[in-house]
């Protein structure tokens, strides 16, 4: 197999991100309209008698209500998170995802964390520092919790995030919140919380391609 | 380039090895695979034959007039076990399609 080096391109800086998907999410909703004429697309969030919502018969959770949807259309840093712009100057705003291919190759989430951090929020020009890290479980899954903040006086912006590093099966997935201020701003806690229920909540409602696949891979190999 | 070495060990175990290639020199090459922990190997073609041959230039030549070079479009190749390509995909690679495609060289290999 011959493959062309990528660029790097991992950087997360979902709000410079957000005009882009959107404005795709809109040409695909309205090619969508043009074309079925009557027959309503499945929304890509379903709402349960639990108090939570499926996103594409994948996931169950528990959603930020009033949170702007967003979902990644073209592959990339994360396949589907929310957002909400706050009160306070730009860029005064908290988006969360779940990004099941988080930058870095080891299993171990030591390591894992340690690459991880080599890319977060650098496209941004923050130089996020590790604040707080810990193993911690989630839905009995082992898991690296970061908590990391960061600042761009040049750009006159700051950046608080906590990242989950989650091992499911020989993959390690994440969540990731990050919340945006200007440097005089202050940060709030709210949506940190609202980010913890939804990770929590989070629940896999089918298996993965990965978990798939390793099984044909050891059916082959009898 | 991450993207692969996640999935190295599902490479192996479907009998498919991973080569990158690019018009960088070697010592570029090298400090690129150390910034993404890359243990797969990463080919220096500074000539680009290869870009050529695999038709990464599309039909651009390798050198600008000037002497600029033409870099690789970003391809993805699969070669199977008689050296025959049996995929070919441009842009970012897209590792579930990449692993179905080896997954169902290796049953056809196996005759399943």
């Amino acid at each position: 197999m011959m493959i062309k080096k990528e660029g790097a391109m991992t950087g997360r800086t979902m709000y410079r991100r957000v005009a882009g998907i959107l404005l795709l999410a809109g040409v695909g909703l309205f090619q969508g309209g043009c074309a079925t004429m009557g027959e309503k697309p499945k929304p890509a969030l379903v709402a349960t008698d639990k108090g939570t919502v499926v996103y594409e018969d994948w996931y169950e959770f528990k959603a930020p209500m009033g949170w702007k949807f967003l979902r990644e259309v073209s592959g990339g840093d994360f396949e589907f998170g929310f957002l909400k712009f706050e009160k306070g100057n730009f860029p005064s705003q908290t988006t969360f995802v779940y990004d099941p291919e988080p930058f870095g190759s080891s299993q171990d989430l030591d390591t894992r964390a340690k690459q991880y951090c080599t890319r977060f929020l650098w496209n941004s020009g923050i130089l996020a520092e590790v604040k707080k890290q810990d193993h911690v479980l989630l839905w009995d899954h082992p898991a690296m919790m970061l908590q990391l903040m960061g600042e761009n006086p040049n750009r006159n912006e700051k950046a608080k995030s906590v990242v989950y590093l989650v091992k499911n099966g020989d993959r390690v997935i994440s969540f990731v919140i990050t919340q945006w201020r200007p440097m005089d701003g202050t940060f709030d806690a709210e949506p940190f919380e609202r980010f913890e229920t939804f990770v929590r909540s989070f629940k896999f409602l089918k298996k993965t391609f990965y978990e798939e696949i390793g099984e044909k891979i050891k059916k082959l190999k009898g | 380039m991450d993207g692969h070495q996640r999935n190295l060990h599902l490479y192996e175990a479907l009998n498919a090895r991973v080569l990158g290639v690019s018009m960088d020199d070697v010592t570029t090459n090298k400090y690129f695979a150390q910034s993404l922990w890359l243990t797969f190997p990463l080919l220096s073609n500074t000539l680009p034959w290869m870009g050529k041959a695999y038709g990464a230039y599309s039909d651009k030549p390798p050198f600008l007039k000037d002497g600029t070079p033409q870099w690789f479009g970003r391809r993805t190749v699969i070669i199977d076990k008689k050296g025959i390509v049996r995929y070919i995909r441009d842009d970012s690679p897209n590792f579930q399609e990449i692993l179905t495609f080896l997954l169902k060289l290796e049953e056809e290999f196996k005759g399943k």
